[in-house]
């Protein structure tokens, strides 16, 4: 359904994805891990072009195009198939929770405004917010932001779902709260593609892990093959130490 | 010395009829520059440096506003004589056109480059994350800009747009320099008829005093309207200190800002 390859991408001389390929099918659950700065977040933003890639192609159901020179066209197709989470959430300040939502249903996807309602309030009940429908973000706590934003991007049903390190802002308190939404979201059938540190997502709902570092894909596979036999010495590597910083957490 | 009241009063009500062209100027003024000042502070936060509007802003901050109204007053008519009637041959009455429109054009420019700053620093205080959200739900740049950047830059910059008309407001009392008839010429040409220079300067102070007061009665208003989409908590806090501004105490220290 959506396969992307050879991405590459620098800033200045500074190469961050050297030739990364990824492949989706519909109902994948793909979990990105790797150390920070090693290019998943990158990677994700290349998808919807919030980032320019230098290299590397795109194929998203019918359309097959060039990361670098794809036009506009394509470009606002491909984000109205792709729903994108923030780790800083990004709701917009000046929109209640529910315009938050209905702002791309009315303005990119040409919905009337009952329709958009109707849709939104339906997102905002998968994620347990149908109340604070008119509260703005700033009446909001983190994790209930961050469920808006989940709401907001799945709410016109796209086709795959990215998200870049959702939880990693929030007070360790209320994490569970939207992991619990994305396991939710996971097991209804959407497709997804996740980055985060989060094991217990990973091991329970995920079909694939992926591990990047310094730019490449180095070793992917199901949770178990990961978690418990990783090939790549860097895999494990890193698996060692953020399993340590979890057993820090109960500490 | 004695203050001759029947004089004051009488010069307060002609005075007052004069506001009209204060206001006109204040407002035009302000119309036209946010237009303009708003769409140079998107070429601000643009990556291009552009050595005109650097050149157009360091003309305006290093050059007193008297000596602008002077020089432009010397050489708009001039020019545009020159312009319209010696090149494009169209026969216009140059020298029959209103000062007000010199007054304009002098304000327009210096309070353009000051809301640009104030526009671009607000701007830059949403950041960039919000117009990624807006990108990645599918709207244009200039749907995001409309919709989601703009209120909140206005919104934010709201106080100091209100410190600014303020400003302009006050300046208008230059325009009498280019025979205006705004309420400090008028208070001016009372004054000279009998040399009642302090009764006539104590009842512009008291017109710019209301004058400034309204306008900051109004922003306050509109300020606590606009930003309720802030915390519940801090439009309380903001209605709190815009009663103060209105108490005596806040009367005061205006009446000193006007007086310097
Ligand atoms: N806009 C940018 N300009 C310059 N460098 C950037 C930019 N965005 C990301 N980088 C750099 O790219 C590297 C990889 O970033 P990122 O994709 O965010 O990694 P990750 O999400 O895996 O932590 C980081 O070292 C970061 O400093
Ligand atoms: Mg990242």
């Amino acid at each position: 359904m959506l396969e992307l390859k050879n991405v590459h991408k620098s800033f200045g001389d500074n190469e961050i994805l050297k030739g990364v390929d990824l492949s989706v099918n519909k109902g994948d659950i793909i979990v990105i891990l790797g150390p920070s700065g090693s290019g998943k977040t990158t990677l994700l933003r290349s998808i919807n072009f919030l980032e320019r890639a230098d290299e590397g192609t795109i194929d998203f159901g019918d359309i097959h195009t060039s990361l670098v020179k794809a036009g506009k066209k394509d470009v606002y197709r491909i984000r109205k198939k792709t729903g994108f989470v923030f780790q800083n959430y990004n709701l917009f300040a000046n929109k209640t929770a529910l315009e938050n939502i209905t702002e791309g249903l009315i303005y990119a996807h040409n919905y009337s405004k009952d329709e958009a309602r109707e849709k939104a309030l339906k997102a905002l009940r998968l994620v347990g917010l149908e109340d604070r429908a008119d509260y703005y973000p700033s009446q909001l706590s983190g994790g209930q932001q961050q469920r808006v934003g989940i709401a907001r991007a799945i709410a016109p049903e796209p086709e795959v779902v990215l998200f870049d390190e959702p939880t990693s802002a929030l007070d360790p308190e209320l994490v569970g709260e939207v992991l619990n939404v994305m396991k939710d979201l996971a097991k209804s059938g959407i497709t997804m593609i996740v980055v985060t540190h989060e094991m217990s997502f990973a091991e329970s709902v995920a079909n694939e892990v992926i591990f990047m570092d310094g730019g490449v894909v180095v070793e992917k596979g199901t949770p178990k093959e990961i978690f418990s036999r990783p090939k790549d010495p860097r895999t494990e590597l890193f698996l060692r130490r953020i399993i340590r910083k979890d057993y820090d957490y109960v500490i | 010395m004695e203050l001759n009241t029947k004089f004051m009063k009488e010069t307060f009500f002609i005075v007052m009829k004069a506001i009209p062209v204060t206001l006109e100027i204040t407002i035009f003024t302000m119309i036209i520059s946010m237009v303009l000042g708003f769409a140079l502070s998107l070429k601000k936060i643009g990556r291009k440096k552009n050595h005109l509007v650097n050149f157009y802003v360091s003309f305006v901050r290093g050059t007193p506003i008297v000596l602008q109204i002077l020089f432009f007053y010397s050489l708009l008519p001039t020019l545009l004589n020159y312009i319209l009637n010696i090149v494009l041959k169209l026969n216009i009455k140059i020298f029959d056109i209103n000062p007000i429109f010199y007054a304009l054009a002098v304000f327009v420019m210096n309070t353009t480059a000051v809301l640009s700053e104030v526009f671009r620093a607000s701007l830059l205080s949403i950041g960039q994350g919000q117009m990624e959200a807006a990108l990645a739900v599918g709207l244009t740049p200039w749907q995001a800009m409309r919709r989601i950047i703009i209120p909140q830059s206005l919104t934010s910059a709201l106080p100091n747009i209100c410190n600014t008309t303020v400003n302009v407001l006050k300046s208008t009392s230059l325009a009498y320099m280019m025979t205006v008839q705004d309420i400090m010429a008028v208070a001016k040409k009372q004054a000279a008829f009998g040399y009642n220079y302090i009764e006539a300067y104590l009842v512009v102070l008291v017109w710019y005093i209301i004058l400034c007061t309204v306008i900051q009665l109004i922003f306050r208003v509109t300020e606590i309207k606009v930003a309720q989409y802030k915390q519940g908590k801090r439009v309380k806090v903001l209605k709190i200190q815009g009663l103060r501004r209105f108490s005596y105490a806040g009367i005061k220290e205006r009446a000193q800002v006007v007086w310097r």
